[in-house]
């Protein structure tokens, strides 16, 4: 299963009114170069919340009783970013990755019934 | 309805927590809040997902990962953030659906289970475990973040 999601500045801040943060990392572009970064940073867990939505149109809502996910973030997503999620249901390898290669490496998988 | 906004101190408000403030194996407070469909919706809209909610025995339940703007404030209720911080992973267990119809109480509670330092960079590792008011286990997580010193 594979899907991808676009990312703007736009669905960072409206990430962030759910959220219910004020990091400016995600918000202040300026401080973010200072930071080193070419960019404000999509939160981890918008990147996350679209290795759920895959886990879901892959698993079903077995996902909601029996769901695991381990993720790692390797590097970050800025605006204009299109990141697509890969999971193989066979071995529970998700990879969400943009233009320069994995953001985000993970195993979702079913735990036993 | 409680948005995490309600219950999460954010950057800024406070002094953040410096990183020799964590204190390896101290309990996290019981943290109360709310889901309701609202919330549900807008979360799933947040990251592109179904915002009515998914089909489960002939009810409508929500991304299990709607948690996930809670999870932080497990922590920050008794450690304020400090600008900057970033996540560097997560291990989420679900166990109970959450309903897309009607309001779940959730009771979360955590511990921090580490700190440490690595390529130069200070990491805060801590738990949580979020259950329905019955007591039923919804979902446990795992958080590691680096903040800035």
């Amino acid at each position: 299963m594979k899907r991808e999601f676009e990312v703007t500045q736009e669905t960072i801040d409206r990430y962030g009114v759910i959220n219910g943060d004020r990091d400016i990392i995600h918000y202040d572009a300026e401080y973010a170069k200072q930071r080193g970064f070419r960019g404000t940073l999509a939160h981890g867990l918008m990147v996350q919340g679209y290795a759920n939505v895959v886990a879901v149109d892959t698993y079903g809502t077995n996902w909601m009783e029996r769901g695991e996910i381990e993720v790692k973030f390797v590097r970050p997503v800025f605006p204009g970013d299109t990141v697509t999620v890969d999971l193989d249901d066979s071995s529970g390898a998700l990879t969400a990755s943009n233009q320069d290669g994995p953001v985000m490496v993970a195993i979702a998988t079913l735990r036993t019934a | 309805m409680t948005r995490p906004s309600d219950i999460k101190p954010r950057e800024g408000e406070v002094r953040g927590t410096r990183y020799e403030e964590y204190v390896t194996h101290d309990a996290l407070p019981e943290l109360r809040f709310t889901i309701t469909p609202d919330v549900v919706r807008e979360y799933a809209e947040a990251v592109d997902g179904d915002p009515a909610g998914y089909e489960h025995g002939g009810d409508k339940v929500a991304l299990p990962s709607v948690l996930a703007p809670y999870l932080m404030a497990v922590l920050y209720r008794k450690y304020p953030p400090a600008q900057g911080g970033i996540m560097a992973s997560n291990v989420f267990r679900f166990h109970h659906p959450i309903s897309a119809e009607t309001d779940t109480e959730i009771v979360a509670d955590g511990r921090i289970e580490e700190t440490f330092e690595k390529k130069g960079r200070k990491y805060v590792r801590y738990s949580a475990r979020f259950r329905t008011a019955a007591g039923d286990l919804v979902a446990e997580a795992v958080n590691t973040s680096t903040f800035p010193s």
